[in-house]
């Protein structure tokens, strides 16, 4: 009798613990994708710089847009911004970003103009 | 359940570092502690993206600069950021020794880096570029050193807290210390990003 109401529970504990493994596997590959991506990036804004080749204003533009991408890649898949219940955390970086990007802009512009 | 009792398979959580009230708040807290961050290191790259042409008679950015070094230590830090997301999944799966271990490689690759730096830093004053030669070497040193200051205590921060926690085994409430750690150290890792782009390879462009 014991084992008959033991059975469907360790079933449901062993599905349940199978799919948490596949979830884990597939962030881990989430994960290598990102690292992959973020090297290539880094190479490919390296040499555009390195090989001399480019107009220098389209470089500047094309590394910092390579820049963006990877902080995308950093803060969604490593830093797990894509997980559920993660609202709050994306709110505070994205002000976050926005107070940072005004704060560039203006001390630059208070700097070329003075 | 006793936080500081080591979890076992049977009992481990979905997510062991928000799985406290405690946990949770450091979350929400820290993850506002990197939106600060965030405007606070926008100060530095503003000042010095306004002030980097401003060299007097020392040596310039295009001058100064060694690009494959700098290649090296990004590397290093991209690398870092691997391991310690991969002891983050370590951490999902209450395997300690393994979390131990990559947090470990990781702490080695920050020294790495910091190793880099210290030599590119005594490398800059032989030739010239000091903190105070000129607004130029104001606004580098206090931009990239601050970041390597990130850095050391990031080091400084694993090494406490694995040497505390090192027979303990995963706890729940060792758990929320050990993720925040990590967030803290790709965050460091993107502003490095932002400093080998904007100082570095927009520096060699002039």
């Amino acid at each position: 009798m014991a084992n008959h109401q033991k059975n469907p529970e360790t079933t449901v504990h062993r599905h349940e613990e199978i799919q948490r493994k596949l979830a884990l596997k597939e962030e881990r590959k989430h994960h290598n994708v990102s690292f992959v991506m973020m090297i290539l990036l880094t190479i490919v804004a390296f040499f555009a710089i390195w090989s001399d080749k480019i107009s220098d204003s389209f470089a500047v533009l094309f590394i910092l847009t390579l820049a963006i991408v990877q902080v995308f890649f950093q803060l969604y898949v490593w830093m797990h911004l894509s997980h559920k219940g993660h609202d709050f955390p994306i709110w505070g970086m994205a002000s976050g970003i926005l107070v940072a990007a005004i704060t560039v802009a203006s001390l630059m512009g208070l700097i070329w103009t003075s | 359940m006793n936080a500081g009792e080591r979890l076992t398979d049977a009992n481990f959580p979905a997510h062991p570092e928000k799985a406290t009230l405690e946990g949770k708040n450091k979350f929400l807290g820290f993850w506002l502690f990197l939106g600060g961050e965030t405007v606070l290191f926008a100060t530095l790259f503003g000042t010095y993206l306004g002030l980097r042409n401003m060299h007097l008679d020392g040596p310039s950015g295009e001058e100064l600069f060694s690009l494959p070094l700098v290649f090296l230590a990004t590397m290093l830090l991209l690398t870092s950021s691997l391991t310690s997301v991969y002891a983050v999944l370590s951490l999902k799966q209450n395997k300690v020794r393994s979390l131990q271990g990559w947090f470990i490689v990781t702490l080695l690759l920050g020294l790495g880096f910091l190793g880099l730096e210290i030599y590119e830093f005594i490398h800059y004053v032989h030739e010239g570029h000091t903190f105070t030669s000129s607004a130029f070497g104001s606004s580098f040193y206090s931009l990239v050193g601050f970041h390597g200051a990130h850095v050391l205590f990031g080091i400084l921060w694993i090494a406490t807290l694995l040497g505390r926690n090192w027979n303990r085994g995963i706890t729940l409430a060792n758990a929320p210390k050990y993720y925040l750690f990590a967030l803290y150290w790709h965050f460091v890792d993107v502003v490095w990003v932002f400093i080998f782009t904007v100082v570095y390879l927009m520096g060699k462009v002039g």
